[in-house]
Formats: C-alpha cells, structure tokens, sequence
C-alpha cells in the first residue's frame, strides 16, 4: 500500500533531506585531522600578519571540498536515475555508455602529453577527462541512432564496444606510459576528491544544479516513460524530446562530475535503487532525493576517506564501493517483497 | 457525414518484397465497436499500430476525425487516440493509480502535478472498469485480468475519441473475458467511444461488435456487419479450418473442428444445416 505523491509530502520530503543534507556538511567540516573550533572560525579570517588557522582550514579547505563531493554525489545518483529509466535497466549507472573509459582515456592522454596549463582552475587531466566523457557519450549516441531511432539494445551494445575499445587505447597508452605517470593515471581513475579553485567549483555547481532542475522539470514525462517509448507516445509524450534532454543533461552532469573527482562508482546505481525501494518509483520525488542523497552520501564517503588512513588519504571511490556494496545488500534484502522488478 | 477513422488505399510491408496490407480503404463510423479478426499474420496487430502511429504506411492514408494521422501531434493524437496494448508491465512497481494518473501526463500544471479536473477522469475511469478497490496497489501484484482493466482504465483516462486494443482477452479466463467486453461495450454505450479491437475470439466478436473487419492472410479483407461478415464459408476460407456454426437465441457462434474431431462428418453435416 502506498499514497500517492503530492506537492505537500514531495516538498515535506525534500525539505527533511535538505535538512539532512545541511546537517551532515555541517558535521563533516567539523571532523579532520586537524580540530577545528567553530569559535574562532566565526572570528573571521584575521588580518594580514596573522592569518586566523581555522578559519583557513574551515573556509578554503574543507568547505570547498565538502561542496565539491556533494555535487559530484547529486550528479552521479541523478544521472544513475535517469539512464535507468531511459535504458528501462535496473543495472544502468552513469558510466553505462562508455563514459568512464572516454574519460579516463581523457585523462591519461593528458598526463601522457605533460601538458601544463590550467582552464578555469582546471587542470589539463579534468578538462581532458570532460571532453573525452562528452565525446564517448555524443559516438554512442550517434551508433544508437545508425543501429535504429532508439533502440535500447543498440545504444546498450554501442556503449560496450565504445567502452571495450578506448579501455583498450587506454591500457595501450599506459603500457607505454613512465611509472610515475602511470602511478597519477592510476590515482585519477579511482576517484578522488581535490580542493580545487572556487571558480571551477561555482560553475560546476551552476551545471549540476540547473541540470537537476531540468531533469525534475521532465520528471512526468519520464515516469511515462518507465511504460517504454511506443507506450509513452499513445499517452501523448513527446519521447524524443523527452529523450533528447534526459540523455544530454545526464551525459552533461557525469562529464562535469568526472572531471572534477575521476571515475566514482556505486554512487549511481546504490543512490536511486535505495530512494526507489523506500519512496517509490516516481520520478517526480525520485530525481530530486536522489541528488540530496547522493551529496550526503559522497560527502560522508570522503569524510571516511579523509580520517580513516589520516593523515594519509583513501580515495573516495574505494569507500563508496565498501559502504555502498553492503549498504544495498541490506535494502535489497529489507526491501525486495516491495519492489516488483526484483521478481 | 465522414467516419471518424477514414482508412484509404493503403499498403503496408515491413520489407519491400512482401506487402502486408495492400490497398486497404474503409471507414470506421463514430461510436462503432469494430473487431478486427483474421489468422495470424494477416496483420491485425500491424493495422492498429498504423492507426496509432506506431508504424508508418508505405502507401495510402488514414484520417482521423478527418484530419490526415500524419498531420496530429503526440499530445493532440493521444487526445483523439487511446491505445491498449498487449499486457506490458513497466520496470519500476508503479501502483495502479499512478499507472492511470499517467494518461493524463501532457495536461499536468507546469509543476508536474495532476490538476483536479485530472482526478476527476481518473477517478471515474478507476470506477467505470471497477479497479478503484485495489487503486494503490502495485501493478504486479494484480492478475493479468485486473492488470488489463488497469490499462484499459489508462486508456479511457486519455478522454479520448477513439480507443483502440490489441488482443484485450489474451490469457484471460471465460469470465474475464466476458467481463472485458462488457467493460467495453459500456464505454462504447454510456461514453459513446468508438472501439476497435484485434482479437482472435470469433464469438465474442460475434456478441459484441457492430462490425468486423476480417484480414485473410493473401492481403484480402472483408469489412462489414457482423452478420454479413461472419459467414461460415467465409470463415472457413479465410481460417482454412473446419467450422460448426451454430445459434443461440440472436446469438452466432462458431467452433473450429479439428482432425480428430468425433463424429465430424455428422457435425458438418449439421452445420450445412443451419446455415440460413
């Protein structure tokens, strides 16, 4: 038995997880290796001679960092969402169409070429990655459509290829690579959190948010859509423009979280699943919890990665894979009666 | 006075070689219950799907409400087309309300909810097809005879003029099945929806609709009244198989006679008998 989704408990729930959300920042930039004292953080950031340490620590570093996780984590579960709704696969995350290995191919030409240069605040490796990201998604698209209008299959099987194919260019470039670029290759596709320039951080937050809300502006449609294109339609959908901008902001807000922390995983595929086995299937409510929960979940995942080996570091997507694993085997057991698809 | 489907010269194929559909035309009157009957592979299930834009003809036109198909939008064809078609359960547990309440997705307010007039439709065609008791249960864990319902229930939700079905009473038992065009027949009735509906069931095509559309596997078709339709010669013909056909009360019905059949001279014997 459940009710039906209403203005009221859709923005009842939301507001509850954005207080969640703020709660949860707000611990998180507490905890480190260093004790911060949120008195002295208030004192303001001190005079030129003498510089006011916790508030450097709080402000420049794990302020950025907190905000730079919690989008990377809204932009993974949002975009997991949408691609399994748009593929009708339970199974489909971010990565499903060969973003990760454009992007890490990206990445691994720009370490490779030694550039050194920096966009936006952005180091060659992230803009690399972003373009290598769009430009996988933009070919399997571009097969998808060779193979039929929109077959799922084919953009399915484009995507394995694409993705078997740059995997390969990859593992060929860093066959050949110097161990040390090697070693930054590797460090960059596991994951990882970077305190980076705050203005690379607002445009960042610009794309993901304004895509989230694109993406709740169509969620309707997309509930229609869980029936399959031919369905959608007779109901008066316009599927291809629904598909058009579903698949692009997703496309576009993985890129932008690639490129600010490498390759995440477990993100998109644990966030939704847990908002659908809790809150129900409709994208109206599942789009935007799924962003809130993603940045807490990823937020507390980089705090763990933060304190556990301190004051070395883990990377952030070593954690997600550990909790995230266990944590959805939990759901999924709790849950599954509920949930029809598991059948 | 136009029909409100208006079908003319039209071909179909899915490959070039083999035409399907050739040179089709009738007309489908407003408020008519129209079955379209025919052996597997004549193309029932491919004539609906013209009608709805799911495929597009090689040749020929259809109009609706006058209007050529190719000229309606989504949104405006969904307002004069419902469609029901073969039992499809979605990959996320929606319940049934919200599976209904989807009929009604293109007139939501801009920030994505139903609007009370929405609630009123879907209320109604919740209560006209007598699923609002299990309204918020999941779609799976209805059976296949209320999941039918359900859709049918989203197809009238659509308020529209049309409403078409394909195979409505597949793996349904005799007393859904009847219930199914009871349903129907109401909404066509009490609603005025002009209905067409693929089906394999002979005599409850025979019961129920106005007029059938019989498709023969060589391309022909014969579209008519039922009575003048449902002939056992032609049956037989178009079906290639040995048919009883008998009455009860006003009403035909028709029973395929197989190899094996008992006694089969005498009953065909019996059916020459009854034929008017």
């Amino acid at each position: 038995m459940k009710q039906l989704l209403t203005p009221k408990r859709l923005t009842i729930n939301i507001g509850l997880a954005l207080l969640l959300l703020i709660t949860v920042m707000f611990a998180c930039s507490i905890i480190g290796t260093e004790t911060v004292s949120l008195k002295a953080v208030f004192s303001g950031s001190g005079s030129q001679a003498s510089v006011n340490p916790d508030y450097e620590i709080f402000v420049r570093i794990r302020l950025p960092r907190i905000i730079l996780a919690g989008l990377v984590g809204a932009a993974l579960a949002c975009a997991g969402a949408v691609f399994q709704v748009l593929l009708r696969n339970p199974l489909a995350d971010p990565y499903i169409l060969g973003i990760s290995s454009g992007a890490g191919l990206g990445a691994v030409i720009a370490v490779i070429s030694g550039f050194n240069w920096t966009l936006w605040g952005r180091s060659p490796i992230a803009v690399f990655a972003f373009a290598g990201a769009l430009g996988t998604v933009w070919l399997v698209w571009f097969i998808g459509r060779l193979t039929g209008k929109f077959h799922v299959t084919g953009l399915l099987l484009a995507g394995v290829v694409v993705n078997a194919f740059f995997s390969a260019l990859m593992m060929f470039l860093t066959s050949i690579a110097k161990s040390d670029q090697v070693y930054a290759t590797i460090f960059w596709l596991m994951g990882n959190m970077t305190e980076g320039d705050f203005l690379a951080l607002w445009i960042s937050a610009g794309c993901v948010i304004g895509g989230i809300a694109a993406l709740f502006h169509i969620s309707p449609q997309l509930n229609a859509l869980s029936f399959g294109a031919d369905d959608a339609r007779i109901m008066g959908v316009n599927i291809f423009k629904t598909r058009t901008i579903a698949f692009g902001i997703a496309a576009g807000i993985t890129a932008v979280a690639v490129s600010l922390s490498g390759l995440i995983g477990f993100v998109g595929l644990v966030v939704p699943h847990g908002i659908r086995l809790i809150f129900g299937p409709d994208h109206r409510q599942l789009i935007p919890l799924s962003g809130i929960v993603g940045a807490i979940f990823l937020i507390v995942a980089d705090t763990l990665a933060r304190i556990i080996v301190a004051p070395a570091q883990l990377p952030v997507g070593v954690v997600t894979a550990i909790i995230g694993g266990p944590f959805f085997l939990i759901l999924l057991v709790k849950y599954s009666r509920k949930v029809s698809w598991l059948k | 006075m136009s029909g409100i489907i208006e079908v003319e010269n039209l071909s179909f194929g899915y490959i070039s070689e083999s035409i399907i559909l050739k040179d089709m035309s009738f007309e489908v009157a407003q408020g008519a219950f129209i079955a379209i009957v025919g052996p597997n592979g004549a193309g029932k299930s491919t004539l609906l799907n013209l009608m709805c834009q799911v495929l597009r003809p090689k040749s020929g036109m259809i109009r609706i409400d006058s209007k050529p198909i190719g000229s309606y939008g989504t949104q405006a064809l969904a307002e004069k087309v419902a469609v029901v078609r073969q039992e499809f359960v979605p990959i996320f547990g929606f319940s049934v309300m919200e599976t209904v309440l989807m009929a009604r997705t293109p007139y939501y307010s801009p920030m994505g909810f139903e609007r009370q007039a929405d609630r009123e439709i879907v209320d109604d065609a919740l209560k006209s097809t007598d699923t609002a008791q299990f309204a918020s249960r999941p779609l799976t864990s209805l059976s296949s005879g209320e999941r039918q319902r359900v859709f049918i229930a989203r197809a009238l939700a659509q308020n529209s003029l049309i409403m078409l079905l394909d195979e409505p009473t597949n793996f349904l038992d005799l007393k859904h099945q009847v219930g199914i065009y009871d349903l129907l027949k109401t909404a066509q009735v009490e609603k005025g929806k002009t209905i067409i509906a693929v089906t394999h069931d002979i005599n409850l095509a025979a019961q129920y609709c106005d007029e059938i559309l019989l498709l023969g596997t060589d391309s022909s078709y014969h579209f008519g009244k039922t009575k003048t339709v449902f002939l056992p010669e032609k049956i037989k013909e178009i079906f290639k198989v040995d048919i009883f056909a008998g009455k009860v009360g006003q009403e035909s019905f028709f029973i395929p006679l197989g190899k094996y059949a008992k006694n089969g001279k005498q009953i065909n014997y019996e059916s020459r008998g009854s034929e008017p």
